[in-house]
Parts: C-alpha cells; structure tokens; sequence
C-alpha cells in the first residue's frame, strides 16, 4: 500500500462518518520501491493530498524530508515534486495495521493489500 | 501496429464476402455446390490474398528471423490456447487512429451477433489494407508465388451460426467440419495446394452467418485478444478494453474498480492510460491474488494498488473517485452476493460529480436496473425522457462516429435500442449502453455519469 492510497482511506465502520479518517497506520515491513519519476503525475495527485493525514503516516514511518506543504508553484519545482514522488508512490507499506481513529478497529496489511472487510455486525445500520 | 489494435479479437485478410448462403431450399447439393462456389468462382481474389499474405510474413521475416512457425500451434475449429506466447507478424505498416476506430470490433465475442455495419467496416479496412499493400508487390514475388503454390499446406477452420447453423446440423447433416472438409477438399482440386491439420502454413478460416459468407486468412496465429502481458484472463481482454476506452480516463484521474477479480480492466487500462492512479478492490483473497501475480507479470505493480473491500462498504470519502470501471459479476462461476442496487448506490457515493460508471451488466442486472426506474417514474411512458441530456448524447445508429474517439462503431447499432430503455437511476444518468455478446451470453456495457451531489 502506497501512502497515495493511505490518504484516501476513510473508515467506514457504521456511525463513524468522517471521523474515521485519517487511518492510524503502523507498519512492521515497509519497501522502498523504486517508481519511474513522471512529473505530471505527481503534480497531478498533489491537489488531491490531505496534508495532515500524509504528515502524520509519513512521521510514523520516519520519512525525512516530507515537504510540510504544497508550495507555490510546484508543478514547475522538481525538487518538490521528486520528494512528493516518494512519499506517495514509493514508500510502500506491505506488513502493518491500519486503526480507524474513531472506533479503534484495526485493519490487517499483508503483502501491501490492506484488508478493509467489516463483519455483517459492523455494517449493520 | 496492428498489435495495437485492442478491441479486435482477430484480424483477418478477406478473401472473399458475399450474402449468406441460400438455405431454403435444404437442399444438401445445392448447399454443397453453393460452398464450392465459394472457392471456384473467383480463384483470382484467393490468389490476391495469398499474395498479400505471403508479403506480410516476408516483412515479418526480414524484422524477426527467429520467426519459428513450428513453435505456434492452433488447433482448428476449437478457440486458441491463451497462453501461448505471441510471435509478430506485422506490417511495417503504420496503423492510423482513424483505421484502428473502424476496427473496433470485438470479433469473436461478437461473431454471433454481428451487425452488417461492423463486417461491412472490417471488409473496407481489409480492402483497405489489400491497396496498400499493392505498393509492396512486385514482379519477383508473383512469380515465386506461382511457383510456391503447390508447396502450400493448410487448413480450414470453419464457424456457423444462426439460423444457418441450425439448418446445417439438423436438417442436411453439414457441421462446421463437414463443411471444412468439402472448401479443403475444392481447395486441394482449385490450387494444388496440400492439406494439413496438424502444422498447415496457411489457415483458411470460413464463417457463415444469417448476414454474410465470408472467407478469410488470419493475419496472426494467436487473436489479437490474447495480450502478452496478461498471464490469466478474468474478463475477455476486448472487452475489458472496450469498458476503459468508454470510461474516457484523463491522466491523474483516480480509477477504481471494486470488483476487479483478477484485474484485467485495469491491466487493459494501465497499458493504454499509465498516468492514472489506479485501484483494484475485491473481496476475494484468491481473486486478490490472482490480481497480485497478474499485476507483477505485467510489470504494473506499481500503477495499480489492491484492497480488500466490499463494493457496498467502500472505505473512500464521498465524492473522491474519478472513474468507476467494473465487471458486475454474472454467472455461473462468481454470483453477486449482493443487490445491483446497492452496489450502485455505493459507487454513486464515491464518484465525484461529472464522474463516469462504466459497467459490464449481465442482462438481468439491466433489467433490474431498468424496472426500478420504471416503478419510480410515475406513468411516464418511455418516449417521454427526450428532455434528458443522456437521450441526446446517445449515438445515432449506423452513423458515422467521426468525433468519438472511444466509442467503438460495432456498438453503435444496438446503443439507441437500449438507451431508450434505460432511465436515470439517482444522481446517475445513462449516457451510453451497447449490447454485447459475450459468446453464449449478451451482457450490456452501460455507461452512467453523475450529474449532481447527493440529496440535491
């Protein structure tokens, strides 16, 4: 699982709505994965990013140099860019948990597929 | 190249195309005598096509000496292995844009259902395709063909259906083979040339339809549809394509399938829009790792990311998903455990406004999808939706597309028919639906955007 997709995952335990977001991630095995660089996607996927969900995933994993925010102009900065490369696309969680932060249910990682299956109880309305 | 060409299952060199057979009169002589006509009365457009043939592997050659035609194998009148690896025989030729739309027919799957304009498409492109190749003749090859002829082995795989079919089998006793035989038997008389079954240089491939006769040489051993870079097929990768081609995925777009079993519509997609952020969800572990093994096979690892969900409980915030592309499972080996209801509702959740749903419908799925519309359409009766932008947006039957780069003409027939009867379901509303044939069973490929938010 790639950071990209840890910023988009919401908790969908029933009656936790929005507070389930974002997922407490702890990882027991993470892969640098080498990914081919293309700017324009990464410039792309940066307006879709809630900051304080990758912040906190990234400070969990120890990632350095996580740019703190999107800065001005930055589809034209390759610098920023290559590091928001890393952060989303090559960093990859393939052993851990994932935590909703509301009702605490925890989701099992393995072989960098997150497992997001409730039990019929869970979903029930 | 013609390898490109992705919603083509099999591309053949046309020899001859004519009416169908006249079977009314069951007579099994006159049948005989009408397929022997086929070979005999115009020996010249068999020769031309052979000739054309007979260029293309030369170009093959001259690109690839390792071409070992020992190493392929088909077995006649039964579909081909998948897995076998692909060999390139292709034209130095250049494929235009506009020649690979007209060609976006899906050949086998659909061969039972074929329109008259899809043939008719295929038969220009290959005369087509016949002219230009003219430019590489020359003198020299026509006489080493003459002289090749006799040397010539092959082998003729026959296909009948509709009502033809039927007369055939049941009333004159000619199955497929049967006929096979008689056209080989004409051909051995007509050219000289040797059969056989096992290893033939040449493949002659007949199909008699209700709409058409028509006899052809495929230009590849192995159909178009079998992609190198799948390692196992879930879905018909024609079809997987023709569903990523109508979702019209920009770059950067999020593109989810959530029932993407061994992930083959992403597979498809990823090749041909890489710089997407694509995800694949099931709630299958073996299906998941089936996609897992795929992925990796293909080298798309890292364009496409897998989950393990319920399409009714998608762990996504409203509203944050592009492109919605999923084969609604059918049949008999995967059941929906699930209502197509909810799992419509479910995806109408996650979709940005202006997203698009891009669905495989078995056709009891779109009838049920259909009648829950109806029950909440108060007496409306169905000529009544013409205000609504998906009725205008819908293709005009046997017109040319000219402008639509993703819509495949094969559909288009059948698209007015089925928009008619599919209304607006929610913040969805149908933009495009194309029957088609999935060999035994038709399913409907059906294409919803959403328009407003929820609860608007």
């Amino acid at each position: 699982m790639k950071l990209l997709t840890h910023n988009l995952l919401s908790s969908h335990v029933r009656g936790v709505g929005p507070r389930g977001f974002p997922l407490r991630l702890q990882a027991t095995e993470v892969r640098i994965n080498p990914v081919e660089f293309n700017p324009d996607f990464v410039a792309r996927m940066i307006p879709k990013v809630e900051w304080a969900a990758l912040l906190e995933a990234a400070d969990t994993l120890h990632l350095v140099e996580v740019p703190k925010e999107p800065i001005e102009g930055y589809e034209h900065d390759e610098k920023f860019l290559r590091k928001m490369h890393h952060v989303l696309l090559e960093v990859d969680v393939l052993e851990g948990t994932l935590q909703c932060p509301e009702s605490g249910r925890l989701f099992p990682i393995s072989r960098g597929i997150p497992n997001m299956l409730l039990s019929d109880e869970e979903t029930e309305t | 190249m013609l390898k490109k060409l992705k919603s083509a299952e099999r591309l053949f060199l046309l020899i001859k195309k004519q009416f169908p057979l006249n079977v009314s009169s069951v007579s099994k002589g006159k049948i005989l005598s009408e397929i022997q006509r086929l070979i005999n009365d115009d020996p010249e457009s068999w020769l031309n096509a052979i000739s054309t043939w007979k260029n293309l592997l030369e170009l093959d050659a001259k690109k690839d000496k390792l071409f070992q035609r020992a190493a392929l194998f088909q077995r006649a009148a039964n579909p081909p292995k998948r897995k076998v690896e692909e060999n390139d025989i292709i034209s130095a030729k250049k494929l235009k844009t506009k020649q690979l739309q007209e060609l976006q027919e899906s050949g086998e799957c659909l061969l039972e259902k074929q329109t008259e304009e899809e043939t008719q498409e295929q038969g220009d492109f290959l005369t087509e395709r016949e002219k230009s190749q003219e430019a590489f003749q020359n003198d020299v090859v026509k006489a080493a063909d003459a002289k090749n002829q006799n040397d010539l082995t092959f082998r003729v795989s026959c296909r009948c259906s509709g009502a033809i079919a039927k007369t055939f089998t049941a009333q004159v006793h000619l199955p497929p083979k049967e006929v096979g035989r008689i056209t080989g038997i004409a051909l051995m008389k007509q050219f000289g040339w040797k059969a056989d079954l096992r290893n033939p240089n040449l493949e002659i491939f007949i199909h008699l339809n209700d709409i058409y006769s028509v006899v052809g040489i495929p230009v590849f051993r192995i159909p178009l549809a079998s992609r190198a870079y799948i390692k196992t097929a879930g879905l018909r990768s024609t079809i997987a394509w023709a569903l990523a081609s109508l979702a019209e995925i920009q770059a950067g777009a999020f593109v989810l399938d959530p029932m993407c079993g061994l992930g083959t519509i992403l597979l498809e997609a990823a090749k041909e829009w890489p710089d997407v952020y694509y995800v694949g969800a099931d709630v299958s572990d073996s299906q998941l790792l089936g996609a897992y093994d795929n992925l990796k096979a293909a080298g798309l690892k890292n364009k496409i990311e897998l989950l393990q969900v319920s399409v009714i409980d998608l762990p996504l915030p409203s509203e944050s998903v592009d492109v919605i592309i999923s084969d609604i499972p059918f049949g008999k080996k995967f059941k929906l455990g699930e209502d197509i209801k909810s799992i419509l509702q479910e995806m109408e959740r996650v979709l940005h406004v202006g997203g698009a749903i891009v669905l495989l419908l078995s056709e009891e799925h779109h009838r049920r999808l259909k009648d829950d519309e109806q029950s909440s359409i108060p007496l409306n009766s169905e000529g009544s939706h013409t205000g609504e932008p998906s009725i205008k947006k819908c293709l005009k039957p046997g017109g040319k597309t000219g402008t639509s780069e993703t819509v495949s003409s094969s559909f288009e027939a059948s698209s007015q028919e089925c928009l008619d009867k599919t209304p607006p379901f929610g913040s969805l509303v149908p933009v495009e639906c194309h029957k088609v044939s999935l060999g035994r069973t038709d399913a409907f490929i059906c294409k919803y955007r959403k328009l407003h938010s929820l609860g608007l």
